[in-house]
């Protein structure tokens, strides 16, 4: 496991490991760190649509949905202030870079 | 015959009833201004400024940004009180004369019941920041968890802290240091007291572990090495008195709030895995403060100051948070699951919000105590732009006589104090003040701790709000 730290918004708000972005987004139904890329083929997940009563988030690409509660419960985080702390599922020596992703108004409630 | 039970009413006070319910607790003749600056070996005597409290707004919980606004001292102030009237304090000199009867009024069911029933609502308003500010989110696992644990580096040595900083580059180092004495007696000199309220009830083998770490506090029982004890003679060495609140005055307001914050997590057991997550936190990062706190004090009192009460955590707490993590959180999660997790991150992170404005708190006090005389020189431009009407700001004349002492506040935006006729002398802080003679005034900053004395026969002076005096200066 791996502990990283990066901004909850602005620059910064995504880390890469491994080939694998993550970001801090804030839903309708809560705020949670999530995979920017879309499993099906990689597509830009931070860019989202929200899908009916705000319970799936649905990939621009193919209009994959992916139900919010799942992905809530993927990621343990705690945002303090401005800084989140994420625990990812990536070994304490992947290599790691710190961008920025924008949002869609769906993930940055 | 069936009866239909009645409706379950939950307990809640706001609006107006909260603001009437507040004024009438703090009316007690022990929580009235005192005509000292300190007070004088009387544990149940606490300025909480009654006059004030109608006009405060309890409602509108302030977001990190206001934290350190005056309705927010008033209300550490206040829960202070509050949460003090479950623990036992006698005077060093004996109940006598008017301390008799205030031990009786400050312990009256009368205070503890006006002090419970304003308690939520109060509490609500102080730390309701703390929602705002920290989030949990994800399945938090006993693996990700302690790699979390791991990342924090929480028995690492930190870097200077902003406190450590402004105390060793103050101006006058020794005040800096007594200041910084002074904003720890709240929670040392009745040290372990929040955390003893979680060691009644029954709750398994970790009820034990946490009577363990409280018995190190108690020195196991032999007065001259209980902590407290040790941290009087700390403050003795450094000039101050050891009463309990004779410093009242002095206390800022995150001094207030870090120390109310564990009686809040103590006093309400819901609260109970947040403050396993606290403790855990104060305990591994404790080490490395002690022996920072003592190489601070030596620096600047030399060899006199008596700095046994921190090398003793030195010892002491080694091994203080790897237990704290090993027989008190591992064991809790087993026995009551992984669903306990988010709530001790939460108590870890809260903590580390409080600790950040505290030390942001009190730096920029010091840093306000030595420029005194600077705040005091920009009166006069200030003053040219009220004067030239380039700035219009809203103004409070005031006439005082010989010896009123306006009790220690502050405000939510820069005021300045300009003096018409007479002498003031005006406090910023523990052994801080400039006098201020007629035609002067100061510069009051924003959120800054400061009080009054006249020393004429009378003194007539304004306060103009200028909301932020660096744009009177343009
Ligand atoms: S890449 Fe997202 S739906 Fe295909």
């Amino acid at each position: 496991m791996l502990v990283l730290t990066f901004a909850a918004t602005g620059r910064g708000n995504c880390v890469e490991v491994d080939g694998t972005p993550y970001v801090y987004v804030r839903t309708a139904s809560g705020s949670f760190v999530m995979r920017a890329d879309c499993p099906h083929r990689g597509g830009p997940l931070h860019l989202a649509a929200e899908g009916p009563e705000g319970k799936s988030l649905i990939c621009p690409w193919h209009e994959r949905r992916t139900a919010t509660v799942r992905m809530r419960q993927r990621i343990p985080a705690v945002r303090t202030g401005r800084t989140v702390r994420a625990v990812l599922p990536h070994p304490p020596q992947a290599e790691v870079s710190h961008q920025h992703r924008p949002l869609s108004p769906a993930l940055a409630c | 015959m069936s009866h239909a039970p009645n409706a379950y009413v939950p307990f809640e006070l706001h609006g107006q009833e909260l603001r009437d319910a507040v004024v009438r607790y703090a009316s007690n003749p022990i929580y009235l201004d005192n005509e000292e600056w300190q007070n004088n070996d009387n544990p149940y005597r606490r300025q909480l400024r009654p006059q004030v409290l109608p006009h405060l707004d309890y409602d509108a919980v302030p977001g990190r940004e206001d934290i350190l606004d005056y309705s927010s001292l008033a209300v550490q102030r206040v829960l202070t009180s509050v949460y003090e009237a479950d623990l036992v304090f006698l005077p060093k000199s004996g109940l006598k004369d008017r301390k008799w009867e205030d031990f009786q009024q400050f312990y009256s069911p009368s205070n503890r019941a006006l002090g419970e029933a304003i308690r939520p609502a109060l509490e609500k308003y102080a730390f309701g920041f703390l929602d705002d500010e920290v989030e949990i989110s994800g399945k938090w696992t006993k693996e990700s968890f302690h790699a979390y644990i791991e990342s924090l580096g929480a028995d690492d040595p930190a870097e200077a802290s902003l406190t450590e900083k402004a105390i060793l580059s103050s101006t006058d180092r020794e005040r800096a240091a007594r200041m910084w004495l002074i904003q720890f007696a709240p929670d040392f000199l009745s040290e372990a007291s929040p955390m003893i309220r979680n060691v009644l009830g029954h709750y398994g083998a970790t009820q034990s572990e946490w009577f363990k770490i409280i018995i190190d506090e108690y020195g196991y029982g032999v007065h001259d090495t209980k902590h407290s004890r040790l941290f009087e003679r700390t403050l003795e060495s450094a000039g101050l008195a050891s009463d309990i609140h004779r410093y009242w005055q002095y206390y800022l307001n995150s001094s207030l709030l870090m120390n109310n914050y564990f009686h809040y997590l103590g006093k309400n057991h819901e609260l109970f895995f947040r403050y396993v997550g606290a403790l855990y936190y104060t305990e591994a990062t404790l080490v490395d403060f002690c022996r920072r706190a003592a190489s601070v004090l030596t620096s600047v009192f030399g060899d006199k100051a008596d700095v046994e009460y921190f090398t003793e955590h030195v010892h002491i707490d080694q091994h203080h948070g790897r237990m704290a993590l090993e027989k008190l959180i591992d064991p809790l999660i087993e026995e009551h699951g992984e669903h306990i997790i988010p709530e001790i991150v939460r108590g870890i992170e809260e903590y580390r919000v409080i600790q950040a404005v505290s030390d942001d708190d009190f730096a920029t006090q010091i840093a306000w105590m030595d420029k005194g005389p600077e705040f005091k020189k920009l009166h006069a431009p200030v003053w040219a732009a009220i004067e030239s009407g380039k700035v219009t700001a809203p103004v409070a004349d005031i006439v005082e006589p010989y010896g009123e002492l306006s009790n220690t506040h502050c405000h939510d935006g820069d005021e300045l104090c300009h003096i018409v006729s007479g002498t003031m002398k005006f406090v910023s802080g523990f052994d801080s003040h400039q006098i201020l003679e007629a035609g002067e005034g100061t510069v009051i900053q924003k959120n800054r701790l400061h009080g009054a004395i006249i020393e004429s026969e009378e003194c007539v002076y304004q306060i103009h709000s200028v909301g932020d005096y660096k744009k009177c200066l343009s």
